[in-house]
């Protein structure tokens, strides 16, 4: 029926209705109010009926206008990556700041795909090193150098 | 009134040149200087991680290293673009052209000494623009009441969005949902929680610091990793001397006034800035020349004028978040973040209330940009050297500031989890042509916006035609009006456009 003629345009259409209709949704509990007695909804809606709109128009251009396809997404860096953050979240309460940087060091090495095991760690060494040295006794931020303090 | 600025001047050195925030504001170059230099790492993240640290510090000295850190960029950024063909940050791209080409023909060094000289003049006039424009335009702004900053802030973001990099309609759609964003979490009117799904760590409001690092810092990093291969430098240029002889200087000074006065003009815009001050630069140079063809073979104006330009918008950008309180880009946003950390709320009251912050940050920018000739010109061997450092190497470190950046802004591992988020939906959103730039920008005035909004409906009883009722309120929409409708009417503004953000 339609050909998908810009499918950047087609998924950033898709995000900007996706987005707008959630606002609406779960903006409906929110007391709308008037205008001259905006409530807690009366902006977020007004701003999400927008966005929807927003949404409809960038995707006609999809299906109008020839735009550029998407890159195929390459799922090992950003995997490593975000786990690498997650997992720096979940140990620097536990293990202090030394432990949890040379692993989130080395943990992020495996984002590339020739990983030099031996060359990760040093530099995770080096890295906590000066992390220790510079937020924990330089800065004073609120870490702990190890576990449990 | 000339008389006020030397005084005010007089202030403004009194409190940058302590002991301090001469440090801070040396710190902030070097940084500033390292990160122009690596590619890869651009002033946005670098901000973004260091918010953080800045809390512990008092207002001035926080700001005045950050300023440091967004015009030292600048300065850095074009050394690589010279020597190694490199642009180590956005504004430097157009000085790859001409500023490498000259490298290649043995004269890199008066490339690099016209760069580092156009820029310091630039930076010099900036700073004086401040000077002298700040408080006439504060004035003004003390004359705004609420309907008139919900106009300025349509304007604003109105602007920012046609100027700003990539399809409109997309950048449009972007502001909206970083308003929308910025609304989340307890609205102060009511004291409900809006949009929270009962998740504590955003119950306040979503935080600055890791939204922006994740949707700058850890996207960039993911996708210099999806690069198979990474520009190598090759350092080819030989280096005769560092200083441009009689002939280069009398070439250039012209490119260099021409390039500060655009650069400071298109800083003050909304959306503007150094990006598109060194793109309008190199494209005017290219007008005015007797002879366009030698652009792109070396010709020491296509170096001059943008990195004149490039600095000098720079310095000016802050004119609008200084004096008015909105940022005119995603670097004055993250300024702006800084302050409201501090408990400052930019805008003309800061003049009034604390003339020290003002023209401390003003003059500041003075001895930045004299510290960056020093930094720059006899060390460039050492940052050239820098750029060896492979980026299996970086990416780690870089990965890990970002990380304990986030973590102490609340000492709170949900802020880590947020920030993944955001990567994720900043990586999305990239893949679909989408920039983050513009959501920066409407999430930080997104409350300010909807707070200016309620009072004028309030002042007017519901009454929307309070907006076109007061002056200056009616003159900035009439202006948005006229920009959007230029935008849509005439084929040859459109043009332009798409010619000046072409690579």
């Amino acid at each position: 029926m339609f050909r998908i003629k810009s499918p950047q345009d087609l998924g950033a259409a898709a995000v900007f209705m996706a987005i707008g209709l959630a606002g609406i949704y779960f903006g409906h509990d929110l007391t709308f109010g008037t205008a001259a007695r905006m409530g807690p909804g009366y902006f977020p809606v007004i701003l999400s009926w927008i966005i929807v709109a927003i949404g409809v128009i960038v995707g006609i251009k999809a299906l109008t206008i020839e735009g550029p396809g998407i890159e195929p997404i390459q799922l090992r860096p950003i995997l490593i990556i975000i786990l690498a953050i997650l997992a720096f979240g979940y140990l620097i309460d536990r293990a202090g700041l030394a432990i949890t940087a040379v692993l989130l060091t080395v943990l992020a090495a495996f984002a590339r795909r020739d990983v030099n095991l031996v060359e990760a760690i040093l530099l995770g060494v080096c890295l906590a090193i000066f992390a220790v040295v510079v937020f924990v006794y330089g800065l004073s931020q609120p870490f702990s150098a190890w576990w449990g303090r | 009134m000339e008389f006020d600025l030397i005084q005010n001047l007089a202030t403004g050195f009194g409190a940058a040149a302590t002991l301090k925030n001469l440090g801070f504001a040396f710190l902030g170059c070097l940084l500033g200087t390292l990160i122009g230099v690596l590619p890869g790492i651009g002033p946005i993240p670098t901000i973004a991680m260091l918010l953080p640290i800045t809390f512990g510090l008092d207002p001035l000295s926080s700001l005045v290293m950050l300023a440091g850190i967004y015009y030292g960029a600048q300065y850095g950024g074009s050394t690589t673009s010279i020597l190694v063909n490199i642009p180590g940050e956005a504004a430097s791209i157009v000085t790859t052209i001409d500023g490498h080409e000259m490298a290649k023909q043995g004269r890199a060094g008066a490339a690099l000494g016209v760069a580092a000289l156009g820029s310091f003049f630039a930076g010099c006039v900036g700073t004086v623009f401040i000077a002298a424009f700040g408080p006439p335009l504060a004035a003004v702004a003390q004359q705004f009441n609420s309907p008139d900053y919900f106009s300025l802030m349509v304007l604003g973001l109105v602007t920012a969005v046609i100027l700003a990099h990539g399809s409109v309609i997309k950048a449009v759609g972007m502001v909206l949902v970083g308003l929308l964003l910025g609304l989340v979490g307890t609205d102060v009117n009511s004291g409900l929680t809006r949009y929270t799904f009962g998740v504590s760590a955003i119950w306040d409001r979503i935080d600055f610091v890791p939204l922006v690092i994740g949707l700058f810092g850890i996207v960039e990093i993911i996708r210099n990793l999806e690069q198979t291969t990474l520009p190598r430098p090759q350092l080819r240029a030989r280096m005769r001397e560092l200083w441009p002889s009689r002939q280069d200087i009398a070439s250039s000074w012209p490119a260099v006034l021409r390039g500060t006065g655009l650069g400071s003009l298109l800083g003050i815009l909304p959306g503007g800035g150094p990006v598109l001050a060194a793109f309008a630069s190199y494209t005017l140079e290219k007008k005015v020349a007797k002879d366009p063809t030698r652009f792109g073979k070396g010709a020491i104006e296509g170096v001059a004028g943008p990195e004149a330009a490039n600095n000098a918008a720079a310095q000016t950008s802050f004119i609008p978040l200084l004096t008015l309180g909105l940022p005119s880009n995603a670097i004055m946003a993250l300024m702006m973040g800084a302050m409201i950390i501090q408990g400052i709320q930019p805008g003309a009251a800061v003049m009034t209330n604390r003339p020290d912050l003002f023209w401390g940050m003003v003059a500041s920018m003075w001895i930045g940009n004299l510290m960056l000739l020093v930094i720059n010109l006899p060390l460039i061997g050492i940052w050239v050297r820098l750029l060896s450092v492979p980026y299996r190497l970086l990416y780690p470190a870089i990965l890990l500031f970002c990380v304990i950046g986030i973590y102490s802004t609340n000492t709170s591992s949900a802020e880590l989890v947020l920030c993944a988020v955001f990567a994720v939906f900043g990586y999305i959103l990239l893949r679909f042509g989408c920039e983050p730039a513009p959501l920066v920008l409407g999430f930080i005035l997104g409350p300010l916006m909807e707070e200016n909004l309620r009072r004028s409906l309030v002042i007017s009883r519901g009454d929307p035609m309070v907006f076109i009722e007061r002056p200056i309120s009616a003159i900035l929409l009439a202006t948005t009006v006229v920009v959007v409708f230029a935008l849509i009417v005439l084929p040859q503004f459109r043009r332009t456009r798409k010619e000046a953000f072409q690579e």
